[in-house]
């Protein structure tokens, strides 16, 4: 018993079976996510769109997913696959908790999502199945741990992330602006209560979708913001729309 | 052996009597059904009792703690494949007793020539309130029944299990708070398990003889808890 849902998959011949694709087929895209630290933990943030081309598939997508109580994972790339591997880090997560009766360690739930990026490797080759994810934890065994921020290659690299990242092909708007905010910016994202975080997140957004079709926007006039949640010691939180919407009014609009 | 039914029998008996004789010692665990969600408790040696098995499922039991912890990796695992394959939603305490733990006991049970597994155990799904919580309670030889009564006790003697059911049945109130319950639960052990007509005393006060220099496991599966996870530990008491 080493707490290794993969290996119990395995075992019972349940694991993902590669599909053959048709060398046409045009996978569909999920984009854009980015994190980043603010004062009191870290904002990881997200359009609605997912694109097949030049088709919007769908404009309700959820690409930030809770993975437990310290952990978020936000997805870039083909979604069949990311919320594959989203479901099945949630469920090792889970399932090493409460059989070894102790959390998994951070560095071990980073390395979870390397081996599924590293087993994906065949599908990221073929063009149907590249998933660029970040992931945003909190290692609780260590009292003094805080909330970190890595981003993955889609071969299964993991680096950290000391300020911010970003994923997907509205990310470079969006690093540009960060890397300006971090440089020249008073006060930096990294000094920024959370409100002020919420709310440059959904300036980061709508900036994005300007310069990149594949990004859904942000449009408050239509009460559409961003996915967002805030992670720090305490856990995770959701922003949700309606908070969202008061803080652009309080903010921006000066309501 | 098996081509002889009367020898059958007479082992079958002789086991009987070996796992009731292994689980005398052992000390009583309990689940008990309240507005805020279902208790879990037992007296142990700090995780040794009362364990979570899926977002809404719990377990407390005692026996051997080799033989416990394969009934709880097996219920683990077959609830964590379940939720993969199909959702959360598809977890359920009737399925999982009736179609893992249950046929995997009643198989070692009857296997007369490997080592039984020595437990008694309880487990709890929480509901959205108190008529749809489950209380089951498996035998190690894998019979069980659910227990709509609201108390469950495993101790291995049935007699005193009932006794001490209908003790914590008579007392609970609607307004019996859950660490009143945990304490309730405690003097039921002093009083009706260990004999000892020891007057009801606080769970967190030091030296209560029902705990004999072990310590309180509590967990509450708790329905208002937001989020699919429903099991929390409780901190009730200290190391006596």
């Amino acid at each position: 018993m080493n707490g290794d849902f993969l290996a119990l998959l395995a075992k019972q011949s349940l694991g993902p079976v590669p599909a053959l694709i048709p060398s046409s087929y045009e996978p569909l895209q999920a984009t854009t996510v980015f994190a980043f630290h603010c004062a009191e933990g870290v904002i990881i943030a997200g359009d609605h769109r997912a694109t097949s081309g030049n088709v919007i598939f769908s404009d309700q997508t959820e690409k930030i997913l809770e993975l437990d109580a310290h952990s978020l994972l936000a997805i870039a790339g083909v979604p069949a696959v990311a919320f594959e591997m989203a479901r099945t880090l949630q469920t090792s997560f889970e399932f090493y908790r409460r059989s070894q009766l102790q959390s998994m360690s951070l560095a071990a739930k980073l390395r979870a999502l390397s081996k599924l990026l590293r087993d994906n490797v065949p599908a990221t080759i073929q063009g149907i199945g590249l998933v660029a994810p970040l992931f945003a934890g909190v290692e609780m065994n260590d009292p003094q741990g805080k909330p970190m921020i890595f981003f993955y290659d889609p071969l299964g690299a993991q680096f950290e992330a000391a300020k911010y990242a970003g994923s997907g092909s509205g990310s470079g708007s969006i690093k540009s602006v960060l890397h300006f905010l971090d440089t020249w910016g008073n006060p930096k994202p990294r000094e920024m209560n959370l409100s002020d975080a919420i709310v440059l997140a959904n300036r980061l957004l709508m900036t994005a979708a300007e310069f990149d079709s594949a990004t859904g926007g942000v449009a408050p006039d239509r009460d559409k913001f961003a996915t967002i949640r805030f992670l720090s010691r305490n856990g995770i939180e959701d922003i949700s729309g309606p908070r969202q919407k008061a803080l652009w009014q309080k903010e921006v609009s000066n309501e | 052996m098996n081509e002889d039914p009367y020898r059958w029998l007479e082992a079958i008996q002789n086991r009987r009597e070996y796992i009731r004789d292994q689980l005398k010692g052992g000390s009583p665990v309990f689940a008990v059904s309240r507005p805020e969600g279902i208790l879990l408790m037992g007296v142990g040696i700090g995780r040794s009792k009362v364990f979570e098995i899926y977002d809404s499922q719990g377990m407390a039991a005692l026996g051997h703690p080799v033989d416990i912890e394969k009934i709880r990796q097996s219920v683990i695992e077959a609830a964590h494949v379940e939720g993969f394959t199909r959702s959360h939603h598809d977890v359920t305490l009737r399925r999982l007793i009736s179609f893992a733990l249950s046929p995997m006991l009643k198989n070692s049970f009857e296997q007369i020539f490997s080592p039984p597994l020595i437990v008694e155990s309880i487990f709890a799904e929480v509901g959205t309130d108190e008529q749809s919580d489950k209380l089951v309670r498996v035998n190690y030889d894998g019979n069980f029944f659910f227990e709509n009564r609201k108390v469950l006790c495993a101790y291995g003697n049935y007699d005193k299990e009932k006794e001490a059911e209908n003790y914590l049945r008579d007392i609970l109130q609607p307004t019996t708070t859950i660490e009143e319950t945990a304490t309730h639960c405690l003097t039921a052990i002093s009083k009706i398990i260990a004999n000892d007509s020891t007057k009801p005393v606080e769970v967190s006060a030091y030296g209560h003889p029902a705990l004999e220099n072990r310590r309180l496991e509590c967990a509450l599966l708790d329905r208002k808890r937001p989020g699919r996870v429903k099991y929390v530990e409780l901190d009730l008491g200290k190391n006596a």
